[in-house]
């Protein structure tokens, strides 16, 4: 066994501890987490829950910053999250078009990017993430593309277009950059994942569509390892799979949660709910009158990831799944070299 | 084309769907109205109602899980406005007047949108087998308590609503067939039910989210002994009791009557059928027959239905329901066509209009026709079909500009004013309702496409036009 679930950190908060629909995270300096939470719905009073939260791998809880709005400073649909080698947070954002920076303490500094089809613009800007020289590659979803901007915001070059060929894509969503510059996108109403070289040059193609080993369903988000391995969000499966570096498939990840330190406390201050769910059959067979899919095994069975949009590696081989329907994050503990 | 064509062609989409735009309308005319309907009765042969339910999972992190009620009501009225399988999703809203089934005691709307979908599968098939999986739906095993239906503590709620409410009405059976029916549905629960209770009292979400509810049959908690039901004695279980219900002849008029105040005119509301007699006594015994000819068959009766003559000379006999209104508008200026922030608006909109899709007010369901017709009601109708207007852009709205302009380079303002109405549904305008758009149309005279200064002001008075028209006591009539 290469992958032995570790422990499970959050749970659904409206604010203040905990999550709500995260959707991405980095490990910042000192082995910090920043939980990117989309939260919906979108109506007036749920604003306050679209954030981003701080914590330890440990479950402390260092604070919160950023609120809903369409302001500056302000975020709607969140999507991705990257930071830079000096520690500032960029943020992208779906619904306003637009990458917004803050500082390591939650402050806010600018933000950059509008809505089009033109170099440099946006139609729903997804996954981001930055290149070796500190540039940052943006899956420009509904464009179609990826494009590269300097830190501040100048449009350097980009590739792709709609299509299902290769180097072509279907509302790309995770992009990720590998240790020689190789850069990943989950291309996903494509069912794959695309590898192309620093320059955009298309290398390879990983996965089709399904449910099988090594098929995908609308993969959402792409990490690498140090090894070059490949995590991969496979979010219309509801699970996280694990490719070598060569694309062979290696490991699949369905979920395994228990607990979260915040969810025992919250049952300590409410034991008559505890008890209930200790009596409850919490992994129930389903009826096989009704004809299920992996989507409602998740809603059914909480351990299971629903919905995992991100995957991400810390330098301890730690993997953190962001489970986005259940409001916590997954850690896995990477204990051997593949072979 | 001829115009008549169109125009029933308009009624019978705005009755087997939510209205249809001119260009599709001309597509469905072209294959003739049996051929129309047929396609409409079998959506299982039309393309999946949506394009990629993965898009809207996607944007709308929300309508993945689905916590809240906001995010099922705007999932569900997205998917009316697009859907490709108009009558599936009519039928399914049609189910949810009849079963209605409320969010306030359940907190846990998603359980109602999966009735919702069951609705879908089972609603234009076997009106017997749709029972028994109504019987089975967890979110109605919470809603009339049949999870506490036991066999030493028989709860009567079910027993009773299923036989007043759900098949035959008040005056077609006993105190005593309540009893007997009530414990042939003994056993039949959700599973983890002591969980989902306690979770519901609290409206806890926590740790992670909802769970789902399944359903869950307890042979130990059933009641297997002799019962006398309807004139019937055997040890019937629920099923059993669902074929002695559907045999009983004050079902099939029971149902042909919700058939016809849903699909054809508006009745008086349903607790009041055992005093009001039918507004039209021929239709209800056509389609009572056709129930029992055809087994409780759903789609024969509509084909029968669809086809009749008193169907197709009701047209604006109905009042929308706001549902209908939302969504038939929606789907005239082709709005919220892709899935956007603005979506969540939708559940808002036909509740400030005074339906709470998803939240019935009572087991009753909603009280229709003019009951629907309020002052604030009225004044949401309209500002909201009024605001989808107005916006030149929207491809529905651009549509029916182009085709005014594609007509003739200048149209007198009654033409103009005979195009409008015919481009939003083939609307038949009252004498008053004429006579008001004509004296408008006529302030500024004939419309004209020539010059660039025309064509603006052109784009201008038909926004008005359609404003107006929107606006009128007839746009609110299906």
């Amino acid at each position: 066994m290469n992958y032995r679930y570790s422990h499970t950190i959050g749970f659904l908060s409206v604010s203040g501890r905990g999550f709500n629909n995260p959707v991405d995270l980095v490990v910042g300096e000192g082995g910090l987490l920043y939980v990117l939470n989309r939260a919906g719905s979108d109506v007036t009073e749920r604003m306050v829950s679209k954030r981003i939260s701080i914590c330890t791998v440990e479950e402390g809880y260092i604070g919160e910053f950023g609120k809903g709005g369409v302001g500056r400073g302000e975020m709607m649909w969140p999507c991705a999250m990257a930071m830079s080698d000096d520690g500032y947070l960029f943020v992208s954002d779906e619904a306003l078009h637009r990458i917004s920076i803050f500082d390591r303490d939650g402050g806010f500094v600018e933000s950059w990017g509008v809505r089009g089809t033109g170099e440099g613009e946006f139609n729903r800007p997804a996954g981001i993430a930055f290149d070796g020289d500190d540039n940052l590659l943006v899956a420009d979803g509904l464009n179609n593309r990826v494009q590269r901007f300097t830190y501040e915001g100048r449009y350097l070059g980009g590739w792709g277009s709609a299509g299902s060929g290769c180097g072509e894509f279907n509302v790309p969503w995770g992009v990720s950059v590998g240790a020689d510059g190789d850069v990943f996108v989950a291309d996903w109403r494509n069912d794959r994942v695309q590898k192309f070289d620093a320059d955009g040059k298309h290398l390879a193609v990983f996965g089709t569509p399904g449910a099988g080993e090594g098929q995908l369903h609308r993969p959402s988000g792409v990490s690498l390892d140090d090894d070059g391995n490949l995590y991969i969000a496979d979010w219309g499966n509801h699970r996280v799979q694990v490719l070598d570096a060569e694309g062979r498939f290696f490991a699949a990840l369905r979920g395994d949660a228990g607990m979260s330190t915040w969810s025992e406390e919250y049952f300590r201050a409410n034991p008559d709910e505890l008890e209930e769910r200790q009596k409850a059959d919490l992994e129930p067979i389903l009826d096989p009158l009704t004809i299920y899919d992996a989507r409602d095994e998740s809603a059914s069975i909480e351990k299971y990831f629903w919905g995992p949009t991100s995957v991400r590696i810390d330098d301890d081989y730690r993997i953190y799944v962001v489970d986005s329907c259940r409001h916590r994050i997954q850690v896995y503990q990477r204990e051997t070299a593949l072979s | 084309m001829a115009d008549r064509d169109l125009a029933l062609m308009a009624h019978l989409l705005r009755r087997a769907g939510f209205g249809a735009g001119r260009w599709e309308l001309e597509r469905y005319a072209a294959q003739g109205y049996e051929a129309t309907v047929e396609e409409l009765l079998h959506p299982e042969e039309a393309p999946p109602a949506l394009e990629d339910e993965d898009l809207i999972r996607r944007y709308h992190i929300d309508q993945n899980s689905l916590i809240y009620v906001e995010s099922c009501q705007a999932y569900w009225l997205y998917r009316m406005i697009n859907t490709r399988r108009p009558l599936e999703e009519k039928i399914a809203l049609f189910w949810h007047h009849i079963f209605a089934t409320g969010y306030t005691k359940l907190n846990q709307p998603k359980a109602i949108l999966k009735q919702v979908e069951m609705f879908r599968r089972h609603g234009l098939g076997s009106f017997r087998n749709l029972l028994v999986e109504l019987s089975r739906d967890p979110a109605m095993l919470f809603w009339l308590d049949n999870k506490d239906n036991r066999k030493d503590a028989v709860n009567e709620n079910y027993g009773r609503e299923i036989l007043e409410l759900f098949s035959m009405g008040v005056g077609n059976y006993t105190e005593d067939d309540v009893r007997q029916c009530s414990r042939a549905f003994t056993g039949w629960t959700i599973r983890n039910a002591s969980l989902h209770a306690s979770r519901v009292s609290r409206d806890s979400v926590w740790p992670y989210g909802r769970l789902d509810w399944q359903f869950e049959y307890l042979s130990e908690d059933h009641d297997n002994g002799e019962k006398a039901f309807l004139g019937e004695r055997g040890d019937f279980d629920g099923e059993e009791v669902i074929d002695i219900i559907c045999r009983n002849p004050a079902t099939a008029r029971f149902v042909a009557r919700h058939i016809y105040n849903f699909f054809v005119a508006d009745e008086a509301p349903a607790p009041a059928w055992q005093t009001v007699p039918p507004k039209d006594p021929y239709a209800i015994d056509l389609l009572a027959a056709a129930l029992v000819t055809h087994e409780y068959d759903i789609r024969s009766v509509l084909r029968t239905l669809f086809n009749s003559d008193f169907f197709k000379q009701s047209a604006f006999r109905r009042v929308k329901s706001p549902v209908e209104m939302v969504v038939g508008s929606a789907r005239l200026s082709r709005s919220y066509e892709f899935p956007a922030v603005e979506d969540i608006r939708l559940g808002l909109q036909a509740n400030f209009m005074g339906q709470n899709i998803l939240d019935p007010p009572s087991v009753e369901g909603w009280h229709t026709g003019t009951e629907w017709i309020n002052t604030a009601g009225l004044v949401n109708r309209i500002n909201f079909a009024v605001d989808l207007f107005s916006d030149a852009n929207k491809p529905g709205v651009r549509y029916i500009i182009d085709s005014l302009r594609g007509r003739r380079k200048s149209l007198s303002p009654p033409q103009f004013v005979d195009e409008c109405l015919d481009m939003m549904g083939g609307i038949a305008a009252s004498e008053r309702t004429r006579r008001e758009l004509d004296e408008h149309a006529s302030l500024q005279g004939d419309l004209r496409f020539g010059t660039d200064a025309d064509e603006t002001e052109a784009v201008r008075r038909i926004v008005e036009m359609m404003q107006l028209v929107a606006s009128s006591r007839e746009y609110q009539l299906a």
